[in-house]
């Protein structure tokens, strides 16, 4: 064996294989890691602002609250129920999934 | 997905978000990242880290990747920044590897393997020539790629390979 052999040899020793799939599932796996986080920072600018908004109409919106508070207690009982059967009527009319 | 989709095919699909492609790419492309890597850190496990978080670095800058650069090159030029940064950052410690590297001598030398020799001569080069012979003599990359990827002139990188591999046939006891 040659020089440049014996020193191609000793390079191969180091060569990673050529297909990993572990390697590139641990790859995979921060990718979508990083994209879950990003999607959550994008989230964070217009929750401040909607938080900046509210504190700031806060003394407008507290009076406009508790009026309708008090004017929809009595129907809350019926909004409630005419939801419950809404959802129960739409899951029983629904198609049935072949399985 | 077509499994031999082109590269540039591959790389459009990652730039429009699919993960499926930027996983072939991945696939693709490991090798010879990691190989590199590992030549370069001395270090499997660091050198596989940094090959991590290279794919990952790739992955939220491809839109900056030219139509007309090769992949390979491209990772490895960020693989290259993430390695010269982490051996900055190993600064400090470079006293105790050094001691570390002594131990190794002794036990290495009598072992008399070609790869532990190669692997001792290889981590005491300077970290520019370690990456160049890496590329050129270990990845049989042409020099043009290698000065593209590392970012150094293509003059740099022929004398870098030329005096590494003079190095390496020195500690394998052949004349260059």
């Amino acid at each position: 064996m040659n020089a440049e052999e014996r020193l191609k040899a000793a390079f191969a020793l180091d060569e990673p294989p050529a297909r990993d799939l572990g390697f590139s599932a641990a790859v995979m796996e921060r990718v979508a890691r990083r994209r879950l986080q990003r999607s959550l920072l994008l989230l964070v600018p217009p929750l401040l602002a909607a938080c900046a908004v509210l504190w700031a109409l806060g003394p407008l919106l507290l009076p406009l609250a508790e009026g309708l508070g008090q004017g929809l207690a009595p129907a809350a009982g019926i909004v409630v129920m005419v939801a419950a059967l809404t959802t129960f009527s739409l899951r029983a009319l629904a198609p049935r999934r072949a399985r | 997905m077509n499994p031999f989709a082109s590269e540039a095919e591959l790389v459009e699909r990652a730039k429009g978000g699919s993960d499926q492609a930027f996983g072939r790419l991945v696939d693709r492309h490991q090798a010879a990242v990691r190989a590199f890597l590992r030549r370069v850190c001395r270090d499997r496990e660091a050198a596989d880290d940094l090959a991590q978080e290279t794919f990952l670095t790739a992955w939220s800058r491809l839109d900056s990747l030219r139509a007309d650069a090769g992949v390979r090159t491209w990772l490895c030029g960020i693989a290259w920044r993430k390695a010269l940064t982490a051996e900055r950052g190993r600064a400090r410690s470079a006293a105790r590897d050094r001691q570390w590297l002594d131990t190794r001598d002794g036990v290495e030398a009598a072992a008399g393997e070609d790869r532990a020799t190669v692997a001792r001569a290889l981590a005491a080069l300077p970290l520019d020539q370690r990456a160049c012979v890496a590329l050129c003599l270990a990845g049989d990359w042409s020099h043009a790629e290698a000065a593209e990827a590392l970012g150094l002139p293509l003059g740099t990188v022929k004398s870098h390979v030329a005096r590494g591999r003079a190095k390496l046939m020195d500690v394998l006891g052949v004349e260059p």
